[in-house]
């Protein structure tokens, strides 16, 4: 009897076993969350995956530039040729069901590194991995988690140079599954986004770029961190610093102006040989958050979807012999009168086409440091009329003599027209709209300095499952 | 090789001695009760033995027995089994009783058999012979309207397609609704198990002709013992074994031919129609249809120009053909059947077309008599000629055959299908029809092996270890013939395999005369794998259409894999106390690969009783209560139909910037679990004055756990997560009653129908009140609503003083404005009642069935009518007829609006409810007459029998959806669908 007992509690234990393994199948043709973590590789590989979503339609990929543009002045929607789309930016009839979906987009790049970060630190000595490999991940993780937040505080929250005691987003560190965060107020969000940058830019070898990409200039470099370090500084009123960094990168002799006949072959350039671009999105069909129709090409071919047409609000600013002024086109049969901006045209990669959206470039360094500089900023050398006219130069446009502050800031909308700034340059410098050339509502066809538009509504199925947000004023939960 | 032969002659020879030595013959006759006519065919058998025979054309038998055999046993289907002591007689002559329809019939239930007077569960049956003649391509379609509480509904009409079964309402979201099939005791794949067809029904690998009976499992009582797969129900198939008796044939031959169904006179508009609607659009729009210059440009000169009507052009009639053979007997020792099928069926449209063969071999061999060992062999192929369906595609014949303009011709001037079609972006799918390679095939074997040993009377031990592989392949060859693109090529291949081992131990007993004890215990285990291969190829050369001639770096492929597993204990018991009453109880333990490490093992159970109260003394003095049963039985079940692998937190791979690299996917879900099932029953069974059979059930069924997906702060990275949050329930009420008229020697005449009313209310959607339809936004989930609600612009009607649409808004005023129109959220696709009734005669020979099936308190949604019936707003696309009746002078009423050419106002709009319509039909199904030849020709040709047939499908459909026919699937939706079809269809059965 007691060995009967014996066998059928090793049978039953033998069974036990055997039924957990059985009922064990583990995904092949994904990698668990576990397993992705545990690794240096799997941690390298998932830094790249976090890149992958900048050229999602919400962001880099479409509408986080449109939408700026649409709203700012520059765009135009030609009332035949339009598929409907973007009507909610070019009215201006934002609220809290009508918003931007950059909010999900961009925190799901942050929280693919946090994670990374989350897993880094006892990586290095290990499987012969060094402390420089594991510091240049960090690096890109946190250029990455900066750039996210500086893209969604300047959206959702006032500029910091407005009120940066207002409302920003929540700044994470760290992504808590369960975690329902608070919103911090501009200040600490710039103050996040300067400590990551400057971090980083600590950490990352100067001669880094990741491994078998199609363009280097679609992952973080040194100089990248540095060139966005003066943007967010410009945005901060930090004069002096961003005047620096702009210097720094213009310094660092890796780049070079486009000459006047060189311009509008750079917009459709696949991958990069010299030129401005710092930092750009890579568009091709086979990245997995390709926007095929919706994407940035398609929404401003003449012949596509089209509905972010060019106001000539924005076409008629350019002189004679400007080729920026040509960087237009129209649709001789369906809209012979209105026109597109070529600087998403795409790259001759079928139809719909795709493009590279620039984010960091060398015009904008020269830009940034002319306003710095106009606004207080001194660097030995060189002057706003300097800069400007470099630019001005490179363009086949007649060059300043001694221009005022607002001829610096009207440079930088010729210039930087489509790739997402204007917007934001007014709302930092506590700027209005008027538009003339107009075919939305009425309601908000221009936009008073004062007007709630500045920053937009937080998501409303978000504040439905995060009792913790506060909405902005003037909307509604 | 001779001396082998002289042995076992020698051996043959000395065995038939000693069988003589120790045996008798017994000779007899069997007739029948009712009318003393001989009943040829029974089988006739020595009780405790395997011999047997059977009786001939006379009833007459004679069979050697034993010297020692005592008792003799007569049976024969239909007639009550009679058992006489042999004794010293060597002449028994017997008469056997007609058997009570309905109580003493066996029905199988999961894991053995039952009959009407035992059982405690809610169970529906059909048998095979109310399937055979029908000329359905795969079982579920037969289904329609048979069985109270199941409710059958196609998607499409295209022969092969599967059906969505819904037994007693819906009870999940996100986790399948469809029943669970177990053929032979074994659970099966069953949807659509080929990515390139719509009609890859894996269900279609049975032949209906080889099915015994169906029983579908409706209460927990009947179903639970399946577990985590039971809660929408289950489908037990049995398929035919071994008749006894000497080997019979059977060869069957059926022919038919099929058309578009169309009972409402409903129809595209003819050429000189749409060019005088288009021209009073233009008008009214202002402009002038004879200027030239105009964008709207429409002169009477049309009407001289070739015309075509392109309904006509993209349909033809459909053949359907179908030839079988089988064969089935049985000796001492074994029994089997086998079969062999061929069906073609041709559809209505170009290009679309079913090739099936299946064959089938079940044995069954007495090893010892103790031992029994067998086999269910299915074998079949299946090829599936396809074009694009289920959507508004251009290349969809069913839409554009109805889209494309009368006037655009149909050949070029070289007689070439002509395919520059510039309302239908340059595509003629009558041409692509020919030129295109479109085609699905699937390999598919679905066996068991079983083993039995009866060590003791009471104790059975069965072992069934099955297989089932469905090998697909498929491939898409768009032609350059018919495209300017140049040709493109897609294959797939995929595979599915399940192994499943089944294994119990049952009990059964009668202690001290009137308790009747059965306690089963089993254990089960399955692994189930998919996967599949796909390869896109642009730019292939039309002289080797392969993968190798595509445009390089243009070419795709992708790859998929998933398994899940599941293991199983599980327990049984039945109770009876002198037939009077009955417990039943069952658990089952089920382990799956599916769920999270929390929450891998879940159990469920079931209770039944049941009272035959015709079997008390105190029924004594009501003799026309032949069985009078009342029953009752609560249990839980579970529904694991999701997607493997949802409880794992995975990182995906993500392609950017020429390299890929891991994004994460979807975070870990430890506690996620089976939806929870528990349901009531209770039921009343009754058969009175020996002709009239019926029950009544009523239930109510909650769902709980309900796996949805919940939203949450999109902070965390993600933007939901799937949890067990929700809840529904479904209550009802079913009726189901057959009732013999007449039934005498020569003429039989009977019917029955059954009627079952479902609702479904939500009760719990998480944190959510509504949640859309994950297929369509035009569909809500409501909490305190029916499952499916429509969300829906109020169309009100027509402006009587100028012809524009009205709309509702939410304060309830009306409007032309489309912009201000409100929703409403009155409606639902899901039926309030579902049911057939069916009436049969039969006088000598001659037999007439009629089968109707009805479906109602449904609404469905004409999402292609925004195109169809466009008041101008699509001036080159063809419309419905029915567009014609529009708004024309003040005080019109009842009307469509008036047509503007460029109409832009939404008065179209597929989001309202103008397009919306009740979808309640009455369906004349089937009727079928058929003649057996009488059994004195049967005699003089020396063959077992004849049978002619001619048998109609659909024939006519009353209802008053404006549209070929009302049937829209679950969802009432379904757009671009292949409509029904109705057949006619003539055959042949010979046995010999």
């Amino acid at each position: 009897m007691k060995k009967l007992l014996i066998l059928s509690f090793v049978a039953a234990t033998l069974l036990f076993t055997n039924c957990t393994d059985f009922l064990t199948e583990e995904p092949v043709m994904s990698q668990s969350t576990e397993l992705t973590l545990a690794s240096f590789d799997g941690l390298n590989n998932a830094t790249f995956g976090a890149y992958s979503p900048l050229v999602s339609v919400n962001w880099y990929g479409a509408s986080f530039v449109l939408d700026a543009e649409m709203r700012s002045g520059n765009g135009y929607r030609d009332v035949n040729k339009n598929s409907g789309r973007y009507t909610v930016p070019y009215d201006l009839n934002y609220t809290s069901t009508a918003t931007p979906a950059l909010w999900g987009t961009a925190y799901y790049t942050i929280s693919a590194v946090n994670n990374v970060l989350a897993n880094l630190d006892d990586k290095a000595g290990k499987d012969g991995v060094t402390q420089e490999q594991v510091n240049n991940l960090k690096a890109e993780c946190m250029f990455l988690r900066a750039f996210a937040h500086f893209d969604l505080v300047r959206t959702y929250g006032k500029q910091y140079t407005i009120d940066k005691t207002a409302l920003g987003v929540p700044y994470l560190f760290v992504t808590d599954p369960a975690g329902k965060p608070e919103r911090d107020n501009v200040e600490t969000v710039y103050n996040n986004i300067e400590k990551d940058l400057t971090d980083a830019e600590k950490l990352i070898a100067a001669n880094y770029t990741r491994d078998g990409v199609a363009n280097s200039k679609s992952v973080v470099s040194k100089l990248a961190i540095q060139a966005l370090l003066s943007r967010v500084y410009l945005y901060m009123g930090e004069w002096q610093k961003a005047a620096d960094y702009a210097t720094t990168v213009i310094n660092s002799g890796e780049f070079s102006m486009w000459t006047a006949d060189k311009y509008a072959a750079a917009f459709k350039e696949d991958t990069r040989e010299g030129g401005e671009v710092i930092f750009e999105v890579y568009g091709l069909k086979s990245n997995e958050y390709d926007g095929y129709w919706d994407g940035i090409s398609y929404m401003t071919d003449p012949d596509g979807y089209s509905d972010c047409a060019a106001s000539n609000d924005l076409i008629s600013l350019y002189d004679e012999g400007d080729v920026r002024g040509e960087m237009f086109m129209n649709n001789p049969d369906k809209a012979p009168t209105t026109y597109w901006t070529t600087k998403y045209a795409g790259k001759d990669k079928g139809n719909p086409d795709v493009s590279n959206t620039i984010v960091l470039r060398l015009s904008e360094m020269y830009l940034n440091r002319a306003e710095a500089m106009s606004r207080g900023a001194s660097i030995a050398g060189t002057t706003p009329m300097a800069d400007i006219n470099t630019i001005r130069e490179n363009r086949g446009a007649t060059p300043y003599d001694n221009p005022s502050q607002v001829d610096v800031m009207f440079e930088r909308r010729l210039e930087l027209a489509w790739e997402g700034h204007f917007w934001y340059d007014l709302a930092r410098t506590g700027g209005s709209i008027t538009r003339t050339h107009f075919s939305g509502s009425v309601t908000n066809q221009n936009v008073p300095s004062d007007s709630k538009y500045w920053a937009l509504p937080i998501n409303k199925r978000e504040m439905d499952v995060n009792e913790n947000l506060v909405q902005n004023p003037g909307y509604d939960n | 090789m001779k001396k082998i032969a002289f042995f076992l002659s020698i051996l043959l020879f000395m065995g038939t001695q000693a069988l003589n030595a120790q045996t008798k013959v017994i000779t007899g006759k069997v007739t029948s009760a009712e009318d003393d006519m001989p009943i040829p065919g029974v089988s006739i058998s020595v009780q405790g033995t395997t011999l047997g025979t059977v009786s001939d054309m006379d009833g007459n038998y004679s069979l050697q027995v034993p010297e020692n055999a005592k008792i003799l046993v007569f049976s024969f289907v239909g007639m009550k089994m009679e058992e006489v002591a042999i004794g010293n007689q060597t002449s028994v002559n017997v008469q056997l009783q007609s058997e009570t329809i309905g109580v003493g019939e066996v029905i199988v239930t999961a894991y053995g058999t039952t009959n009407r007077e035992a059982k405690t569960g809610a169970v529906g049956t059909v048998t095979g012979a109310q399937i055979a003649e029908a000329p359905v391509v795969s079982v579920d379609k037969a289904l329609n309207g048979k069985i109270a509480g199941v409710s059958v509904t196609s998607n499409s009409g295209q022969p092969g397609a599967h059906s969505d079964i819904r037994i007693r309402g819906t009870s999940s979201i996100n986790a399948g609704n469809n029943p669970l099939w177990v053929v032979d005791g074994i659970p099966v794949v069953t949807g659509n198990a080929n990515d390139f067809l719509n009609t890859g029904n894996a269900l279609a690998s049975l032949n209906p002709n080889d099915i015994e009976s169906i029983t579908v499992l409706k209460d927990a009582a009947a179903a639970s013992i399946y577990g985590s797969r039971a809660a929408n129900g289950v489908v037990l198939i049995t398929t035919k074994s071994g008749k006894d008796g000497k080997t019979s044939f059977t060869a069957r031959a059926k022919f038919g031919t099929s058309w578009l169904a169309n009972d409402n006179d409903f129809g595209i508009m003819s050429a000189d129609q749409l060019l005088q609607y288009q021209r009073d659009a233009i008008v009214n729009a202002g402009k002038n249809p004879d200027d030239p210059m105009d964008s709207y440009y429409r002169p009477k000169e049309l009407l001289s120009r070739p015309l075509t009507n392109w309904m006509d052009h993209m349909t033809r009639y459909g053949t359907i053909q179908e030839y079988e053979v089988n064969a089935t007997g049985s000796n001492a020792k074994g029994k089997y059947y086998t079969s062999l099928n061929y069906n073609n069926t041709d559809g209505v449209f170009y290009g679309v077309g079913l090739d099936k063969i299946t064959g089938r071999l079940n044995a069954d061999y007495k090893l010892t008599d103790a031992l029994e060992s067998g086999g269910r062999v299915n074998l079949s192929y299946l090829e599936g000629m396809d074009v694009p369906m289920q959507s508004l595609y251009y290349s969809n014949p069913a839409f554009a055959g109805m889209t494309i303009l009368p006037w655009t011709p149909a050949y070029t001037d070289e007689g070439k299908h002509n395919w520059e079609i510039a309302e239908n972006s340059n595509q003629n799918p009558r041409a692509t029809a020919e030129y295109d390679d479109q085609w699905g095939k699937n390999y598919q074997l679905m066996g068991n092996i079983y083993l039995q040993w009866k060590p003791l009377k009471q104790v059975t031990m069965r072992t069934t270890n099955a297989i089932e592989t469905i090998h697909g392949e498929g491939r898409r060859f768009w032609s350059a013939e018919t495209r300017s693109s140049g040709a493109t090529l897609q294959t797939t291949m995929s595979k599915y395999q399940r192994l499943t081992t089944s294994n119990t131990i049952e009990y059964k007993d009668v202690l001290l005369n009137d308790h009747s004890v059965r306690v089963l215990a089993g254990q089960e285990a399955m692994k189930h794998t998919s996967s599949y291969q796909y390869v896109y190829a642009p730019g292939v050369s039309m002289d080797i259409p392969y993968v190798q001639t595509g445009t390089p770096g243009s070419i795709e492929a992708e790859q998929g894999y998933g398994a899940r597993t599941l293991l199983s204990f599980f327990g049984m018991l039945d109770y009876n106390y002198s037939d009077k009453y009955f417990l039943q109880a069952s658990i089952r333990m089920d382990g799956s690969s599916l769920f999270g490490s929390n929450t891998q093992w879940g159990t469920f159970y079931s209770v039944g009783a049941s009272w035959n109260i015709h079997n008390e003394g105190f029924m004594d003095g009501l003799s026309f209560v032949d069985l009078l049963k009342l029953r009752g039985s609560y249990g839980l079940s579970g529904n694991n139909n999701i997607s493997a692998y949802r409880a794992f937190g995975v990182y995906a791979s993500s392609a950017y910037n020429g390299t890929t690299g891991m994004r994460p996917s979807r975070p870990e879900n430890p506690n996620l679990s089976w939806e929870k099932n528990s349901s009531w029953n209770l039921g009343l069974d009754f058969t009175l004055f020996e002709n009239l059979d019926g029950n009544i059930d009523v239930y109510k069924r909650k769902t709980t756990d309900m796996l949805l997906d919940k939203n949450v702060p999109q902070t965390t990275g993600f933007s939901s997560n799937f949890l067990n949050i929700g809840s529904l329930d479904n209550r009802g009420i079913e009726l189901q009653l057959d009732y013999k008229i007449l039934n005498t020697r020569d003429l039989v005449w009977s019917v029955g129908g059954n009627i079952s009313f479902n609702k479904t209310k939500i009760l719990e959607l998480g944190d959510n009140e509504e949640i859309a339809y994950a297929d369509d936004g035009r569909l809500r989930h409501i909490v305190g609503k029916s499952l499916f609600t429509y969300r829906l612009f109020d169309y009100v009607g027509v402006d009587p003083t100028n012809g524009e649409a009205l709309w509702r808004d939410d304060a309830g005023n009306i409007s032309n404005d489309y912009n201000k129109a409100g929703y409403t959220y009155d409606y639902s696709p899901e039926p309030k009642f579902t049911g057939g009734f069916n009436t049969d005669l039969a006088w000598k020979g001659f037999s007439l069935g009629a089968f109707f099936e009805f479906k109602g308190g449904n609404h469905v949604l004409l999402i292609e009518k925004r195109y169809l019936s466009s008041d101008g707003a699509s001036m080159n696309l063809n419309q419905l007829r029915e567009a014609m009746n529009y708004w024309k002078e003040p005080g019109d009423t009842g009307v469509n609006p008036k047509p503007v050419a460029g109409n832009g106002t939404n008065s179209n709009s597929f989001s309202s409810t103008r397009f919306l319509q009740k979808g309640d039909y009455l369906r004349v199904k089937d009727v079928t007459l058929s003649y057996n030849l009488s059994s004195k020709l049967v005699e003089k040709a020396k063959i077992g029998g004849m049978k002619f047939y001619v048998s109609a499908q659909n024939i006519f459909t009353f209802h008053d959806v404006d549209w070929w026919d009302p049937e829209r699937g679950t969802d009432g939706i379904g757009y671009g669908i292949y409509p029904m079809t109705k057949a006619v269809t003539g055959g042949i059965e010979l046995s010999f």
